[in-house]
Order: structure tokens, then sequence, then C-alpha cells
């Protein structure tokens, strides 16, 4: 079973151009570049039948920011993986095709400041206070301190 | 029936799917401090019914993965096990099976029997408080009162395992840090016989107590295809009649050892969620019955070295609430490089606003409180009425009163 689903990964896989690891039992990482990004995941729930978003992950590469999409379906979870340049932080939305990214897409954007675009409420906040400073960096990004956001934070309060 | 002119109608921001004007505005929430965990909601009416919900959360957003990179391996367990006051053994026990996948190590099997029987026990609690809660949203204030009475005989065994009621630490890198007592098999079977009976109680007041059936019988319908839709998770997905459970789709600790009996419903109405959660108390007490009496003998843990190889992994698990995901990334470091966390709130969120729309004011508190949500801050909800002009602010204590007053008349307070 589980190794007919790993070929099965892999032929949607080499049709969008990604690359394929599986590290650990049952985990599988796939790289898709941002252009093939929507295709694969239409791929994955019509062919594969792997529906169910779990999460999104942003993660801070250095020169780029790591978007994963982690679905599951019964022992497997399939990671799929996509970058874009923290100088222009701007992604496609899945939300059309994966309904649940709704809010998983928001807090990407709160988080690391990467707009998705296609996604209807993008443009407002889920997590981050309204008062947040729109030159502060986001906030999981490593250039951003923790000590810094508390002393700006706490002049937003005082301001009011 | 004066024709108010329509430009002194603010228009109110959207979310760019529908227009609305503020008389139909209901803002809902945020907080509540001696509540779990605030959460804000726009609710957009048109007379009494709800069209639209647009959520805004994050008011007790604490930055735990941004301090987990600042931590040790071994300090973000018991960080993340503080994550929750209520399953604060399921964010450890994800935690901990994600690292402990980068890792080389096997958790020895009496280690996975002891943590099934913890994470079953929690389930149980979670469950029962979630019954009691909506007992008191709904009006039946007395199934409140019994079903904490009855709650406390399940934290006393946590208590008696673990040493601690709520946040458990019993949780460490490959294994658990307690052994079980010497001599507790009997004192916890007797007990689950106690809480089983207990819930098949509950189970047989719900199906014939006209207050909870008023207020829960077919109310905010879910279909299988939203939920699949909007990837929601645990008694959510399974009310609807999908078998959906990781326990026994990707089973971890020791679900794969012992006898499984998960419970599916059809409805997909409020009373569904509770009908399943009580039965699911039952096949909780009958799992750690079974695992009680077949606990395997050996080791309960393996010493590792604190730092992780490079690497990352995932792991998720079936909290009381539904998936509970965790995602690690070491760098080989003593810290971690980015944990990621998914609460099982967060994912059957937008579940909840499929639920709400087309429901009454009056079923609001019922409603949320059926996705089992951290969540109850009822508090600083206000209203706003143009044409009169009038404008009301109602405590959650109103809200409540409310909403038994609009399904019960002939209770209603003087």
């Amino acid at each position: 079973m589980s190794e007919d689903f790993i070929q099965q990964i892999q032929r949607l896989a080499t049709e969008a151009n990604a690359k394929l690891t599986a590290p650990h039992k049952h985990q599988i990482f796939v790289d898709v570049e941002q252009n093939k990004l929507r295709d694969f995941v239409s791929r994955l729930g019509n062919d594969a039948a792997i529906r169910h978003l779990s999460t999104i992950s942003g993660l801070d590469l250095g020169q780029d920011i790591g978007i994963i999409y982690h679905f599951w379906r019964e022992r497997d979870t399939v990671h799929v993986r996509t970058t874009v340049p923290k100088a222009n932080p701007v992604a496609v939305s899945i939300v059309d095709i994966v309904p649940g990214a709704i809010l998983y897409e928001m807090e990407v954007h709160d988080m690391f400041g990467v707009t998705f675009t296609g996604n209807p409420w993008i443009d407002k906040k889920l997590l981050l206070p309204d008062t947040w400073p729109q030159d502060l960096p986001p906030p999981l990004l490593k250039t951003s301190k923790p000590a810094e956001i508390r002393k700006r934070l706490q002049l937003e309060v005082e301001k009011e | 029936m004066s024709s108010e002119p329509t430009e002194q109608k603010r228009r109110v921001e959207t979310a760019g799917l529908i227009e609305y004007s503020a008389e139909n505005l209901v803002p809902f929430g945020p907080i509540h401090p001696a509540l779990k965990e605030p959460e804000y909601f726009k609710l957009i009416l048109e007379g009494e019914r709800i069209v639209e919900v647009i959520p805004r959360i994050g008011y007790v957003h604490r930055g735990l993965e941004k301090a987990a990179e600042a931590r040790t391996w071994v300090q973000s367990m018991y960080m993340f096990e503080r994550t929750c006051g209520i399953c604060s053994f399921a964010h450890s026990l994800a935690f901990g099976q994600a690292v402990e996948g980068l890792t080389v190590y096997e958790v020895p099997r009496r280690a996975r029997y002891i943590r099934l029987i913890i994470a079953e026990m929690e389930r149980i609690h979670s469950h029962l408080l979630w019954v009691g809660l909506m007992g008191h949203w709904a009006g039946f204030e007395t199934l409140f009162m019994w079903i904490w009475r009855d709650r406390e005989v399940v934290l006393d065994l946590v208590e008696a395992i673990c040493g601690n009621r709520i946040h458990k630490s019993m949780n460490t890198f490959v294994g658990v840090r307690r052994d079980m007592p010497e001599n507790m098999e009997d004192r916890i079977v007797e007990r689950m016989k106690f809480l089983a009976d207990r819930a098949r109680y509950y189970r047989s007041v719900i199906d014939t107590e006209e207050t909870m059936l008023e207020r829960t019988e077919g109310v905010a319908k879910l279909r299988p295809e939203t939920v699949e839709k909007l990837s929601a998770v645990g008694p959510m997905i399974r009310c609807t009649g999908i078998q959906k459970d990781i326990r026994l789709n990707d089973p971890y600790a020791a679900y794969d050892e012992i006898p499984l009996d998960i419970i599916t419903r059809k409805e997909g109405d409020v009373l569904s969620l509770l009908r399943l959660r009580l039965d699911e108390i039952v096949v909780s007490t009958n799992m750690i019955t079974y695992a009680v009496k077949h606990l395997p003998d050996g080791p309960v843990r393996t010493k590792i070295p604190p730092v992780m190889p490079v690497g990352e992994n995932s792991s998720h698990i079936e909290a009381p609430r539904g998936e509970l995901f965790y995602y690690v990334k070491s760098t080989g470091g003593r810290t971690p490089d980015r944990v990621k966390a998914r609460t099982p709130t967060l994912a059957n969120l937008p579940t909840a606003l499929e639920m709400l729309k087309g429901q009454t004011i009056a079923d609001v508190p019922v409603v949320l409180t059926a996705i089992d949500p951290c969540f109850g801050c009822m508090d600083r909800m206000s209203f706003l009425e143009t044409e009169t002009n009038k404008q009301w602010t109602w405590s959650g204590e109103q809200l409540r009163q409310y909403g038994i007053n609009y399904y019960f008349p002939e209770r209603a307070r003087k």
C-alpha cells in the first residue's frame, strides 16, 4: 500500500517537475515551484484523494521564505514545500482548491508577511494585534526580536 | 415605515464577499479574563438569522513558536504542554513524537501503554467538561453540576498517576517520566466502570430531556461534503458519518495493539455531537481498562542525548478535540530551528462559521460551544439597531438568558 502510494506521488511529482524525498517512515516531502503549486495540489486531491490539509507552516530560510502545506491521508503525511523570495513575498492562494486553507494562509501572512493572491480575507489580521506597527518585521522571521516587539507594542498601548 | 436615506447608513468594510451595513452587524466577543480562549466574531444578520461570520482570533497569542527557538528541546516540550489547560498531555505527546521521529530511538512498549492510558483519561475529562458546558449554555444547570462532580473522579486518577491534575509533565523524549504506581489496577478498573455507568446515564438523560433536545436537535446541521471540504477534524467530522480518527487511520502510542471502537453518527447536528462524545467516553473507559489489564513489563524510558539530529518531521495525534499537528525542524543544535503547532480549534473554526450561517442569535452560544472550542467569552457583546438608533450591550449571562427565554418563554425569569 505504502510503496504504491509513494510511487503515485512520485509520478505526480515528476509531472510537476518536483523533487520527492522520504526521510522518515510515512513522511513524504515534495519540493514544488510556485507556478506549479496549484496544479500539483489539485492533482493530489483529484488523482491521489489527498484532500485533508492539516496546516500551512512558514519557515525563515535566510534569503527565502519557505511555505509547507501539510496534507494527510491514512498513514502518510505529504509535505508540499515551496519558497518565495523574502524581497517579494507573494504566493498563490489555494483557497479555491482547498477551502480549509483560508485561516492558515492568514496565519502565514501575519507571521511571515507573505501575501497570498486570491485569498479574500488576506488583508485582515488574524493573530497580530490591530496596533501592530507597520515598520516592524513579521514576528516569526529570525531578524525579529521579541524584546523590540514588546517595547513597540507597549508604546502603542501608551499612545491610546 | 420611514425610508431612511441610504447614505446615512454607514458602510462597513467587508471581506470583499458581501456588502453589509452597520445595522446588521453584531460584534461578538472577544474577552473575558476568567474564561479560556477569547475569540471575536462579527455576526452579520438579516433579522434574527446570521448570514455571514468573520472571525478574529489571537487575543491570547503568546508567541510560543518563537519562544521555542530560544529554548532547548526539553524546555520546549514542557512549554508546549502549557499551550492548553485541558489537553496538555496531547500537546507534549504530539511534540514529543515529532522529535522522537528525528532520532533512531524506539519508545518502550510499557511507556506507549502508559501514554495511551493518560491520553484517554484526558479525553474523558475533556469530554465531560464539554458536556457540562453544553448543559450550562442550554439552560440545564443540573447537568453541569453533576458532570463536573464526576469529572473529579478521573482527575483524581490522573493526579494519582502523574502527580498533577492538569499540567501532567508526564512525557519525556522516548518515554514517560514516571512509572504507574503499584496496585493501581483495581482502583482504575473500578473507577472506569463508575464513569462508564455515569456516561450511559447522561446519554439517557440527553435522549429524553426536553431542555437539551429542544436546544440541540436539528440545530446547525453539518453535511459530510462541508466538513471534508473545510478539513475539519475530530468529533466534528465523525458526527457526519465519516470514519476518520487518527487512532484508527494512523495509530500511535499503543492504539494498534488494543481493541478500538470508533464512534460515528449520521445526523451532523449539535445533538449528535453530544451523543457522540458521551459514547466516546464509554469507549475510552473500555480502552483504559484493557490497557491497564494488559500493561506490559519493562522500562518506561530511554535516556537520549539532548541534541537532536538534523532533519524535519511532523506528528499528529487525536486530541480530545481532533487532530493536533506538530511540525519540527532541527539544524542539529540544542534548540529547535522551527516548531509549528496547529490546534484542533483552528482547524474547526471555518466549520463553525459554516454552522452558524442560518442560525438565530439565540443559538449562537450552543453552536459555538458545539465545536468544543477553547472558548467561552460571551461577555462584551454589543448590539446596534439603526432604525431606532438604539444601541445596547449584553453580558454573556444576558445572552444565555435570551437563548433560554427564546426557546422556553414559560421559564422566563421575572
